[in-house]
C-alpha cells in the first residue's frame, strides 16, 4: 500500500479554508457551518417520533416554521457537501480506511464513549453560544463579531484548562 | 451586488447546489490539513502541533481581509452582510458555551465540522461523536424551557469588535492581520519547544525553514491586501458628490406596510401642511430645522426617505447620512394623488397583474385615507428597532 500523501502546509490549508468562506460570504451572504444541521437532523428526528412534542416545544419550534422540511435548509445542503469533500479529499489522499482513531493508552471502547460524551457536551454548547467553531469562530471571527472572540478563546480555553487531566488519553 | 439573494427565492434549487460546492470545499480543505484525525487536532492542546490554531487563524485573516477588498470596492457592504451571517452577541452564553465546546473539543477529539469530515474519511470515532453532537442538540432543546433566561442573557445585539474598540474597521483588520503574524511566529516556536521535549526533533535541526517561508510569504501577500483595503475605501466614495436615490410611490407604499422599521422618514414641508397630513410615521421636520436632527451622526442603520411637496432635493445634512438616502418621487402631492385618491377599478378582462395592483392600490386606499386620524409624528429619536431575531444560532 501507498503511503499516505502528506497534509497541506497549515498556513496553505489556512488561506484555501479562508477562501472557501469568502466565496460562501460573497455569494449567498452566509458563512460555513457545521453544528446547525446536526441540530436540524435532531429535531427532525424527533418530529418523525412525536410531531406534537416539536411544535409545543419554542426551541424546536422555531426552526420549524418555514413551512419546509426541515432538512430542506441551506446548511444541510452545505454539509452533505462537507461529507462529499472530506470523502474525496480522503480518498485522494489516500487516507480513506474504516478505523478509530485513538491515542495509544485507552482502549477502543474508551475512546468511542468519550467521542459520544465529548459530542454531546458540543451539540448542548453550540446550541447555547449560537453555533460552534465553524459558524461561530471562524465565519464569526473573519466578520469581526464581539461574541464569536469571545467564544474562540473560550473554546480554546476550555480545551487547554482539561488538557492535562486528559494527557493520557491522546499521548 | 453581491451577496445574491436570488439563491434563496426564485433560484433556490442553484443556490443549493452552491450550497454542497461551497460544502465541498470546505470539507476537502479540513481533510487535507489532517482535521479528519482526532490525534492531530487534539496536538493542538498538548502545544507540540499548532495547526488547529495556524489554519483557523489564517482562514479567518483571509476571508476577513477578503471581505474588505470587497466591500472597498463596492461588491458588498460589510455592515448588511455581517448582519446576515453572523448571529447577535450573548455575552454569558458565547462564553459558557465556548468553554463547554473546547472541553468537548478535547474529550471527543473533534469539534462538530471536523467530525463530519471524520466520519467521510472512515473514522467510527467521527461519527460517534457526530452523533453525540445531534443528542446534545436534542438534549439543549429539551432542557430550554429551563435555561431559556440564560440562553438570551447577555444579549448586545450585533456588536462588532471595531465597535467595541473604537476605530474604523478596516484599521483594526490590519491589526488582527498583524498580530495573526505575530502569534504565527510565536506557535512555530512553542512548536519547536514541544517537539523538541517529545524527542520527535533533533537538537540542534535547523529545520522548519520551508514551512516559515510559506507562512511568511502568505501572510505578507495578505496584510499587504488588507493595507490596500484601507486605501481603497475612501477614495472612489469621497469623490462623486452625493445624491439621494429616487424611491416610488409604490414601492415606499409597500416598505411602509412590509417593514416600517427599516425606514426614517422626514417631512421637509412646513409644519403646518406636515400636521395637516402627512406619510403615516414621518417626521414633520421644515426644512431650515434639518440641521438640528443631527442626521450626520445617526447609526445610519435606517434608510432616510426625505418628501417635500414635490420631489425634495436633499440638503447637505441628509447627504451627509450615513445610511441609504432616498427622495420620495413627485413628494407629497405626488402620494396625495397615489395613495389618498381611489383607483378606478380595472377593465373587465384585465390582466392579473393590473387586477393585483388594483388590489394593492385598493387596500392602501383604505388603509390611508383618514378613515382614522393619522398617527402623531414619532418623537426625534435614534432608537433603531431590532430587525429580525437570528434564530439557531450563527451556524443556521
Amino acid at each position: 500500500m501507498k503511503p499516505p500523501k502528506p497534509f497541506w502546509n497549515p498556513y496553505v490549508a489556512g488561506v484555501a479554508l479562508g477562501g472557501v468562506m469568502l466565496v460562501s460570504f460573497l455569494l449567498v451572504g452566509k458563512g460555513l457551518g457545521a453544528s446547525g444541521t446536526a441540530n436540524r437532523l435532531g429535531v427532525a428526528a424527533v418530529e418523525a417520533v412525536a410531531p406534537d412534542h416539536v411544535r409545543q416545544n419554542s426551541f424546536f419550534a422555531e426552526i420549524s416554521t418555514t413551512g419546509r422540511s426541515l432538512l430542506d435548509s441551506w446548511l444541510v445542503f452545505e454539509v452533505l457537501g462537507m461529507f462529499l469533500g472530506g470523502l474525496v479529499a480522503a480518498y485522494t489522499s489516500g487516507r480513506l480506511s474504516r478505523g478509530v482513531i485513538k491515542g495509544p493508552q485507552i482502549s477502543t471502547a474508551m475512546r468511542l464513549s468519550m467521542a459520544l460524551g465529548g459530542g454531546v457536551l458540543m451539540g448542548m454548547a453550540a446550541r447555547l453560544a449560537r453555533g460552534c467553531t465553524s459558524g461561530q469562530a471562524l465565519s464569526g471571527g473573519a466578520l469581526m463579531s464581539a461574541g464569536s472572540f469571545i467564544f474562540m478563546f473560550a473554546v480554546f480555553g476550555g480545551a487547554y484548562a482539561l488538557a492535562y487531566s486528559l494527557r493520557k488519553v491522546w499521548n | 451586488m453581491l451577496p445574491l439573494d436570488s439563491l434563496f427565492t426564485e433560484h433556490r434549487e442553484l443556490g443549493l447546489v452552491i450550497a454542497v460546492a461551497i460544502g465541498f470545499g470546505f470539507g476537502f480543505v479540513l481533510e487535507r490539513a489532517g482535521f479528519g484525525r482526532a490525534t492531530k487536532l487534539a496536538a493542538q492542546f498538548y502545544l507540540h502541533d499548532m495547526t488547529v490554531f495556524k489554519v483557523m487563524f489564517a482562514a479567518i485573516i483571509t476571508a476577513m481581509a477578503g471581505v474588505w477588498v470587497a466591500d472597498g470596492v463596492g461588491l458588498i457592504e460589510f455592515r448588511a452582510l455581517a448582519e446576515s451571517a453572523v448571529s447577535f452577541t450573548y455575552l454569558w452564553p458565547m462564553l459558557v458555551g465556548g468553554l463547554v465546546l473546547g472541553a468537548g473539543f478535547i474529550i471527543s477529539g473533534y469539534c462538530p465540522g471536523t467530525s463530519v469530515v471524520a466520519t467521510a474519511s472512515g473514522n467510527l470515532d467521527g461519527l460517534v461523536t457526530f452523533v453525540g453532537v445531534i443528542i446534545g442538540s436534542v438534549i439543549y432543546g429539551e432542557l430550554f424551557p429551563l435555561i431559556a433566561s440564560f440562553h438570551t442573557s447577555g444579549d448586545q445585539g450585533f456588536l462588532f469588535l471595531p465597535d467595541v474598540i473604537g476605530i474604523p474597521a478596516p484599521v483594526l483588520a490590519a491589526v488582527i492581520v498583524a498580530a495573526a503574524i505575530g502569534m504565527f511566529l510565536g506557535a512555530e516556536k512553542v512548536e519547536r519547544i514541544f517537539k523538541r521535549r517529545r524527542g520527535e526533533l533533533p537538537e540542534g535541526d535547523p529545520s522548519p525553514q520551508r514551512p516559515r517561508i510559506f507562512a511568511l510569504s502568505a501572510i505578507g501577500g495578505l496584510a499587504l491586501l488588507a493595507l490596500i483595503t484601507l486605501g481603497v475605501p475612501q477614495t472612489p466614495r469621497a469623490d462623486e458628490p452625493r445624491t439621494a436615490v429616487l424611491i416610488s410611490q409604490d414601492e415606499l407604499a409597500r416598505r411602509i406596510i412590509d417593514e416600517p422599521w427599516t425606514l426614517r422618514i422626514i417631512d421637509l414641508r412646513d409644519a403646518a401642511s406636515c400636521a395637516e397630513a402627512r406619510i403615516p410615521g414621518t417626521q414633520c421636520a421644515p426644512r431650515r430645522t434639518i440641521s438640528t436632527l443631527g442626521l450626520p451622526y445617526d447609526t445610519g442603520t435606517r434608510d432616510l426617505v426625505l418628501v417635500d411637496e414635490t420631489t425634495a432635493t436633499a440638503p447637505d445634512e441628509a447627504l451627509a447620512y450615513k445610511g441609504r438616502l432616498f427622495t420620495l418621487e413627485g413628494g407629497w402631492s405626488g402620494w396625495r394623488a397615489f395613495a389618498l385618491v381611489k383607483p378606478l377599478l380595472p377593465e373587465p378582462g384585465a390582466s392579473s397583474a393590473e387586477q393585483e395592483y388594483y388590489t394593492f392600490r385598493a387596500a392602501l386606499h383604505s388603509a390611508l385615507s383618514g378613515q382614522k386620524p393619522a398617527p402623531l409624528p414619532p418623537a426625534n429619536t435614534t432608537y433603531v428597532p431590532r430587525k429580525k431575531k437570528k434564530k439557531g444560532g450563527g451556524c443556521s
